[in-house]
């Protein structure tokens, strides 16, 4: 007979074993090893689509549930910031430039990237900078790609003005802006270059000042913001924005000159190929003008832009799984063709040498692995006309560098970007809100404060010689 | 019954009142508790270790930090966004509000008549309040976007603006908190209105009636009985719409995120900006708590004001 009683431990037993069920699945699923990722939301979706079940597919082949969390750029930082406060989260935490204000928080990566240079050869110079940090000797992060940062032209306007080819110096978009209102006069913002408070605007701004010769910090750094040169590329900017731009730029947010070109409202943008594929798509009108250009050189003849997107993937020192979260990074690297193929050419690897063809010896795979990447550039496989529209993508390199050039990218740089000095140095200056001067001024006291703050925690250098 | 036995009874009452009394005691602490745990947990802690974070140089990617004294405040008090951004936040807070109450007390009176269609327009009052602030600032990102805005579109139509002319709503530091503060009203505006609506119908009619046969007018019985009687509710409704907007950095960071450069911060988004994305955590719990003077004394007049409202 069945008493209250016993209907009552049938009941607790019976929602015992509902509640035990998945601890003991997780259980199962833990002892075959565990693997959480947060990476961002990729400007071209497609590597999303080709990333998760790329992952998904390593874990069942290692015995390992990975699970890949995705935020949009915006958010990676301060997720960062969480997880670290938290002491929990994911094992593996992917960077879209600066991890280094979180070096004490993340494992030495040297010996991973140790065996990938024994493989691969060396990484770019652009990656080693933003993911090592010499003052430390700590490899704090680790970089399986890179994003180059072109000029985006408009060829017909261009053409009209008697430019084919787009601008070559900045000296040329001053040259061009008005000629651009004469031709094309339905554009709002004949040169559209950002000087908001967003990602964009923060590689744009740097790349004006490092071709005037200026920089934030030198090769050990020294804050050197306030020189001539820095007064140079300001004086630069107010006469660019007084003849070519309008306060539009002052608003932007990442996507804004993305959606400005491909409005043809626009005549140069400065971006990646993320906003060309959008056109692509969506079958867009501008398409047929859609065009590149190198960085643009500047009055001392350096020709320089940062790259537009330098990952770093860290392991949290709180990880559980760390082994596991490094053969995963090999794993990444080692599918760098991949990786490529997967974000439609947006993705150029740091290491040339794990896009060599199978089977070349290790000292041919860089030069291999860069013919390789040539040739993609060379005959886009994504349905560009003329094919080779991303040729000078694969000569991007030697104009391409880091954030915190001509040093490394360390904690003081990314406090610098994140919290956007150099960018209303020059909003400030190129609207008359300020007198550059003031502006160059008042932009370097505060990235003194930022580098002697780090430097106080041992993390930055120089200091010896800031101006 | 004799006496004994009439002890023998009081006895076990007073024992089960006492027990009774003490359940109640424990009851009333089993209650509290979910409340006074939730306020400790997610209040106190969190406001004691801003505090605390703010006399040190703590960053975000460190659990290690030493103590600075009062160095955060010092520079962050010589810094010129910093001036900027205090400036903004009392001329935010003073216009929205103004703006808020005023509008809301014209919303509540419009609602107070009969008309057709009254459920569908309170429907669409509220909507405002109930929709995701990062939703609908979206939708306003599109409306006052510098190159694509729908107003100057149509202001180009109506002939407004001439060739050549446009508002740069969010690329110029005047417009741009014209545009943070009218997204601000709309999304204030309903919970004024129903705390106003919810004032005004409590003024009995008898009252209005009374002032009628007195003779007194609209102007007369707004200022004489309105006012006066809606007073208490209507310092509750300020006061709990000024300590929202004081501390709010939701519209600023996701319409300007503080720009043009860093002109249109107001403290909690620069606190935000400086703190979590500069990873300055220190100096970012110092712009964090710079109003709590400020916030204190109002949060002592919103309770007294309450309490008054209670026993008017």
């Amino acid at each position: 007979m069945h008493t209250r009683r016993s209907f009552l431990k049938g009941a607790v037993a019976a929602t015992a074993a509902v509640a035990a069920g998945p601890t003991i699945l997780v259980r199962d699923a833990r002892a075959a090893g565990q693997l959480k990722i947060l990476q961002w939301s990729h400007f071209v979706p497609a590597y999303d689509k080709w990333f998760d079940p790329w992952a998904k597919e390593w874990g069942s082949k290692h015995g390992v549930d990975v699970t890949v969390d995705h935020v949009g750029f915006a958010d990676v930082v301060p997720r960062a910031t969480a997880e670290v406060a938290a002491q929990s989260g994911h094992d593996i935490h992917m960077f879209l430039g600066l991890a280094s204000a979180f070096e004490e928080h993340v494992i030495d990566l040297a010996d991973v990237v140790t065996s990938l240079e024994k493989k691969y050869g060396k990484p770019v110079e652009l990656a080693r900078r933003s993911t090592y940090n010499p003052f430390t000797k700590k490899q704090f992060a680790l970089s399986d790609m890179w994003v180059p940062d072109p000029g985006n032209y408009h060829k017909e306007v261009w053409t009209k003005i008697g430019m084919p080819n787009g601008p070559v110096t900045y000296d040329d978009l001053v040259k061009a802006a008005p000629e651009i209102k004469k031709v094309a006069p339905q554009m709002q913002i004949p040169i559209g270059v950002g000087l908001s408070q967003d990602i964009d605007s923060n590689m744009a701004v740097r790349n004006i000042l490092w071709c005037h010769g200026g920089s934030i910090q030198d090769k050990d750094g020294n804050v050197v913001l306030n020189s001539p040169e820095t007064l140079r590329a300001l004086e630069y900017t107010k006469k660019l924005y007084s003849v070519g731009m309008t306060q539009a730029v002052l608003s932007w947010n990442a996507a804004s000159n993305n959606q400005a070109f491909n409005a043809q409202e626009t005549a140069y943008i400065l971006n990646s190929i993320s906003a060309y594929r959008t056109a692509q798509d969506n079958k867009l009108p501008v398409l047929e003008n859609y065009f590149f250009t190198p960085a643009l050189k500047g009055p001392t003849g350096i020709q320089l832009a940062s790259e537009h997107v330098m990952s770093g993937y860290v392991v949290w020192k709180f990880s559980k799984n760390q082994d596991v979260a490094k053969e995963f990074l090999v794993a990444l690297v080692d599918a760098s063709r991949d990786s490529m193929l997967g974000s439609k050419l947006y993705n150029f690897p740091s290491f040339y040498g794990a896009a060599a063809d199978p089977g070349t010896p290790p000292p041919k795979k860089q030069e291999s692995g860069a013919a390789w990447i040539a040739a993609q550039c060379n005959k886009d496989p994504f349905g560009s006309a003329p094919a080779d529209k991303l040729a000078l993508l694969a000569k991007s390199l030697p104009w391409s560098t880091n954030l915190g050039y001509p040093g490394y990218a360390n904690p003081a740089e990314g406090e610098m970007f994140d919290t956007y000095v150099i960018t209303d140095m020059f909003a400030k200056a190129a609207t008359g809100a300020m007198a550059p001067k003031d502006a160059m001024l008042e932009a370097n006291t505060r990235a003194r404060q930022i580098f002697d703050k780090w430097r106080a925690k041992k993390m930055v250098g120089g200091g010896g010689k800031d101006k | 019954m004799d006496r004994t036995a009439g002890l023998s009874m009081a006895v076990p009452a007073a024992r089960r009142r006492r027990g009774l009394r003490r359940a109640e005691r424990l009851l009333g602490v089993v209650m509290l508790a979910p409340a006074l745990l939730y306020i400790v947990l997610l209040v106190a802690v969190p406001f004691l270790l801003a505090v605390f974070l703010s006399l040190t140089n703590s960053s975000a990617g460190s659990l290690e930090f030493s103590f600075v004294g009062l160095q955060n405040f010092k520079n962050v008090m010589a810094s010129p966004v910093f001036q900027r951004a205090l400036r903004n936040t009392f001329t935010f807070t003073l216009i929205s509000q103004v703006t808020v109450i005023f509008l809301g007390n014209v919303l509540a009176r419009a609602l107070l008549k009969r008309f057709r269609g009254k459920s569908l327009a309170r429907f669409l009052i509220l909507m405002p309040w109930a929709a995701p602030i990062s939703l609908a600032t979206l939708s306003w990102l599109w409306i006052f976007d510098s190159t694509f805005s729908v107003i100057n579109w149509l202001l180009k139509v109506a002939g407004w603006l001439g060739p050549g002319q446009w508002y740069y709503w969010l690329g110029d530091p005047t417009l741009g908190m014209v545009a943070i503060i009218t997204v601000h009203v709309w999304r204030m505006l309903p919970f004024s209105t129903v705390i106003l609506l919810a004032g005004l119908t409590s003024i009995p009619n008898e009252v209005h009636e009374a002032a009628d046969l007195d003779g007194a007018g609209p102007l007369g019985k707004t200022i004489w009985i309105t006012i006066p009687m809606m007073l208490p509710i209507l310092t509750v409704a300020l006061l709990f719409g000024v300590v929202f907007t004081f501390t709010d950095m939701s519209v600023v960071y996701l319409l300007t995120r503080g720009g043009p450069y860093n002109s249109t911060h107001v403290l909690a988004s620069l606190a935000f900006q400086d703190g979590v994305l500069g990873g300055d955590v220190g100096r970012g719990a110092s712009v964090a708590i710079f109003l709590l003077p400020v916030l204190v004394i109002l949060a002592v007049t919103m309770l007294r004001v309450s309490r008054r409202a209670e026993v008017a």
